[in-house]
């Protein structure tokens, strides 16, 4: 078995204290191997997205650790997060969030010059990877979403990171374009050996993960692994 | 140039008009506080440089007792202390007649020297030679060689004209403190061998002039030789300070000193408040963006120099050129402004310094109005950038609708509760229509104010058509109501005196009229009539000055005769323009015969419909009248003074009003944009977008309105205080605003409001519906 890139032990989240606590993510033990497609699904308020800005450093635990890259997480503090942040994650969302006054190149750009990667060239590889090098120099508003979500994604791995990951990916978009993007994550994690992990309402999409984890009140209730994942056009939903 | 920059100038370009309303009215402020500053440095050097090439003295003390100046002479403070006599003459030129004084010049005068500006020196052993002051030149078309006639005792004396001179005491030619508006066609200077001027009778006033050695410090000093003349006999003292063409003058030094601090205040305050709106609502706009760098990895450090640096960027934008225009619009002013006052030495400085400072107020006003919106995007959490766009606020029921729950249409609850849901868009409104409301009022107030004031004091206060002066002062008052045209005359007395209480003084004009007169009111300052007897009436600023209440005694010395006397005060006058003291007539004879007869005068009303002008011919035809001073004459000479203040009011005004429609079409372009999505979707609805550009209107007139109050009652405050800024004992600047001017203010904002709207509800019309939830940014 591979070294696991994200092990978490007895995590736990909970907002808010006394009568009106929440708890979100219930103790929970986890370890993903480093270049695993994990897809976290479940109902809404299980637990998921908790998870994902855990593991991604957007948010901090409230018990438990969690360490992500060889680097643990818990105990670091708001600049250590962004650095941490910076250097061994990428984030792709259900919104674009492109910045609507920067070319699709420019929008990379700005995030592989945080890493030291300057100059464009880059910027238009990641954009090669994702398969919209011939849009680099369209600003947002002329491309399609599932252009735009590309470009998100190129954004996300410009600057390389070990985990990419990606909260409702297709939420946004329609089946052939979700089929893309999916295609594009898939293909990015074998060719780069990037560990992904995508949050999904969308339960068609786990037929293309190695792994599956389903998640329930804060809890994981099934934790699958998929020996044939299929091709992503093959997906129906 | 990295992409951060390039997102930087691209944001700056999507909102151009409104980033450019922001950099314009930083220039504006930049380059109104370095011509103001820069002038007021070079009006300063100005009056210096001319001060010290004339010897302008440090203290002067009038009904001089003998050997005072030696006594100051002697002084370690006092460099020079020399004698020179004046005296208050008519003069005649031509078929006019004016109030004239003629200054004594000693022989080798170091003190006050008379700065010739054409022609030659009189002889000092000549008594009919005179230098005469370049604005009695300037009213009457004099020339060199021409002669003037001077009243004497003997009759009028013929002096020929030997040169033209300038004067520090004369530059603004003001006969006295409180006669701060004489015009050179009414009250003229000559400069006479001082010899002469002694030898002219017991009218000519014995003066010492002083000048303080260099070294010591006046604020130190002059006290104490105030104290020393006090010991030494009194006599009237003043400082340079008091001396009422510097003083006139340096009411225009302080003035601009204090425009170079309120133009940046205002205008980069306005500036200010537009950025921080713009900022505020790109901040909200880009919230998921922000997020999204964040999670990015993105430091809060570089989070927030970015928007730190919309502020900046835009500061210094403006801030350059405004500094650059500010210097060479100093110059002009400068230049203008001495050259209307007829200074002869004109010193234009260009402080290097004040571009410095002129472009760090820029930037410091773009950093600190972007600072609070910066703050808040290096605060927003990179979970942020999983949510989608939300709409701006909150709704909930408003207290209207609680109270009439069922007598509301959907249409007006939505304006409604549009105008409260999101309490900052609300408060940015209100912000921006206050300002608008502060700007234009504290221009149009001051007008306001001149204009009320002027109206009180020559319509309301004044009541006399002319004064006369008399060759004589034993002349029968009776001769003039003879004249066709006259009304009423009464018999005045107008004596120069210093007030004391304590160790305070205060030099003024007294004027001695009968108890029942109808040629002048007392108003106090509620407007409640005062009655002359039982005491003194005096300015209501010598309550501060002179620290005295209603009837505490006060010490008059009378600068002609040196006469000496107690009276209590009666009550306090609030005259716009001087602080005089008022005595009645039979009290002034009783207690100060000389004074009261040396100062002999009349006033005269004119009947109804009687023609001013020939009145006024006839009075002066009267033998032994010396001049008549109409009061029409003064009030026009009263608005001409105010002619460069009306200039630069109009010009604040229409700089206010500009800016009042930038601010008001910033916030307004900013609550329309920030809600592109939220209107798109109603048009994807089906709602026409007439009915919209309604809704979107009354909603912003409804919060105009309700801040116009509020706004208003800011505005009026800060106008007292600017105002304030201006009040002294020569001019009483208390706020006056006309109720329709509050009208009209408030009118012409929520007009700009609709006008401002028009923008941006074109753009609404034009909305690509499509591409607004393609780029889901707004």
């Amino acid at each position: 078995m591979a070294d696991p890139v994200v092990t978490a032990v007895r995590l736990g989240k909970t907002y808010g204290t006394g009568d009106v606590a929440v708890s979100a993510l219930a103790g929970i033990d986890l370890e993903i191997e480093s270049g695993t497609f994990v897809v976290l699904s479940g109902p809404s308020g299980s637990g998921k997205t908790t998870l994902l800005n855990l593991v991604g450093a957007i948010d901090v635990p409230t018990e438990g650790s969690i360490t992500v890259d060889g680097v643990r997480l818990d105990g670091l503090d708001g600049e250590e997060r962004t650095r941490f942040r910076r250097e061994h994650v990428g984030f792709v969302f259900q919104f674009f969030n492109l910045i609507p006054t920067l070319t699709a190149l420019e929008n990379v750009q700005l995030i592989a010059e945080m890493t030291g990667r300057d100059g464009e060239g880059p910027a238009r590889e990641a954009l090669e990877a994702v398969g919209i090098g011939d849009r680099a120099d369209r600003f947002p508003a002329a491309l399609s979403g599932g252009e735009q979500q590309r470009v998100a994604i190129a954004r996300a791995v410009a600057k390389r990171p070990r985990v990419l990951l990606a909260d409702e990916p297709t939420g946004s978009l329609d089946l052939a374009t979700g089929r893309v993007v999916l295609g594009v994550l898939r293909r990015l994690n074998r060719e780069r050996a990037m560990t992904v992990l995508l949050v999904t309402h969308n339960t068609a999409i786990a037929e293309m993960a190695d792994r599956v984890i389903r998640l329930r009140d804060g809890r994981i209730v099934s934790d699958v692994s998929n020996p044939a994942p299929v091709g992503a056009d093959r997906l129906e939903w | 140039m990295g992409v951060l920059q390039v997102k930087l100038r691209r944001d700056l370009r999507r909102s151009r008009t409104q980033v450019l309303g922001i950099v314009v009215t930083v220039f504006l402020g930049v380059m109104l506080f370095g011509a103001t500053y820069d002038a007021y440095q070079s009006l300063g050097a100005s009056y210096d440089a001319m001060f010290q090439r004339v010897g302008f003295a440090d203290l002067w003390v009038t009904a001089a007792p003998e050997g005072l100046e030696g006594a100051l002479a002697a002084d370690p403070a006092v460099a020079v202390a020399e004698v020179r006599h004046t005296i208050d003459v008519p003069f005649r030129i031509g078929d006019r007649r004016l109030l004239g004084r003629v200054v004594g010049v000693p022989s080798g005068a170091t003190v006050n020297r008379v700065m010739l500006l054409e022609g030659d020196m009189f002889d000092p052993t000549a008594a009919d030679q005179v230098v005469a002051d370049q604005h009695l030149v300037g009213a009457f078309g004099l020339e060199v060689g021409d002669t003037i006639d001077v009243a004497t005792p003997a009759g009028w004396q013929s002096v020929t004209i030997t040169g033209v001179g300038a004067s520090a005491e004369y530059l603004w030619p003001a006969r006295s403190r409180q006669e701060i508006l004489a015009l050179p066609d009414q009250f003229g200077v000559l400069y006479a061998p001082d010899r002469a001027v002694a030898a002219a009778g017991p009218a000519a006033v014995r003066e010492v002039v002083a000048r303080l050695d260099p070294t010591v410090d006046p604020e130190v000093e002059l006290p104490r030789l105030e104290a020393l003349v006090r010991d030494r006999g009194g006599g009237d003292v003043s400082t340079r300070a008091q001396q009422p063409s510097n003083a006139a003058l340096q009411e225009d030094v302080q003035a601009f000193g204090e425009m170079s601090f309120m133009f940046p205040v205002l205008f980069l305050g306005a500036a200010g408040l537009g950025m921080w709106v713009l900022l505020t609502r790109l901040v909200v706009a880009q919230r998921a963006i922000i997020g999204t760098l964040r999670a990015e990895g993105m430091s809060r450090r570089r989070v927030f120099g970015h928007y730190l640096a919309f502020g900046v960027g835009t500061g210094i934008v403006g801030a350059v050129p405004g500094a650059a225009a500010g210097a060479g619009l100093a110059l002009l002013i400068a230049r203008a402004y001495t050259g209307a006052i007829d200074v002869p030495i004109t010193v234009v400085r260009v402080t290097p310094s004040t571009p410095v400072i002129g472009i760090a107020f820029g930037l410091v006003g773009g950093a600190l109005a972007a600072w609070a919106p910066a703050r808040r995007a290096m605060s927003l959490q990179p979970a942020e950038a999983m949510r989608g766009p939300a709409p701006t606020g909150r709704g909930r029921m408003t207290l209207l609708e609680r109270l009439w729950p069922r007598g509301l249409s959907a249409g007006t609850r939505l304006v409604i509760r549009n105008a409260v849901r999101n309490p900052r868009r609300t408060v940015a409104t209100a912000l921006g229509v206050t300002s608008g409301l502060t700007l234009i009022l504290v221009s149009w107030g001051m007008l306001d104010t001149v204009q009320v004031l002027l109206e009180r004091q020559f319509r309301q206060i004044v009541q006399a058509d002319a004064q006369v002066a008399f060759l004589d002062p034993g002349m029968d008052v009776g001769r003039l109501g003879d004249v066709e045209g006259v009304a009423a005359v009464e018999p005045v007395v107008q004596a120069p005196v210093s007030l004391a209480v304590g160790d305070e003084t205060y030099g003024t004009v007294l004027w001695g009229f009968e108890r029942e007169t109808v040629m002048h009111r007392f108003l106090g300052p509620s407007d409640e009539e005062l009655g002359l007897g039982g005491g003194m009436l005096v300015g209501v600023d010598l309550r501060d000055l002179l620290g005295v209440a209603e009837g505490e005694m006060v010490t008059v010395r009378f600068g002609s005769t040196g006469e000496v006397v107690a009276v209590p005060i009666a009550g306090f006058v609030d005259e716009p323009l001087g602080t005089r003291a008022y005595l009645d007539l039979a009290t002034l004879r009783a207690e100060a015969p000389r004074a009261a007869s040396v100062g002999r005068q009349a006033m005269v009303r004119y009947e109804p419909g009687a023609d001013p002008e020939a009145v006024r011919r006839a009075l002066e035809s009267v033998p032994g009248v010396a001049a008549v001073v109409p009061t029409r004459a003064l009030e026009a000479a009263a608005d001409e003074y105010m002619g460069l203040f009306y200039a630069f009011v109009g010009v604040m005004l229409a700089l206010g009003a500009g800016l009042a429609l930038v601010l008001v079409f910033n916030t307004m372009t900013v609550n329309l944009a920030e809600r592109t999505v939220e209107v798109a979707t109603m048009r994807a609805e089906g709602v026409s977008a007439r009915r919209l550009a309604k809704l979107i209107t009354a909603e912003n007139l409804v919060v105009m309105a309700a801040a116009t109050v509020p706004g208003l009652v800011v505005a009026d405050l800060v106008a007292v205080a600017f105002m304030a800024s201006f009040d002294s004992d020569l001019f009483t600047f208390t706020l006056h605003i006309r109720p329709l001017t509050f009208v009209w203010t408030a009118l012409s904002i929520l007009v700009a409001g609709v006008i401002s709207q028009r923008p941006g509800l074109r753009t609404l019309r034009s909305l690509d519906v499509a591409r607004v939830v393609r780029e889901r940014s707004v």
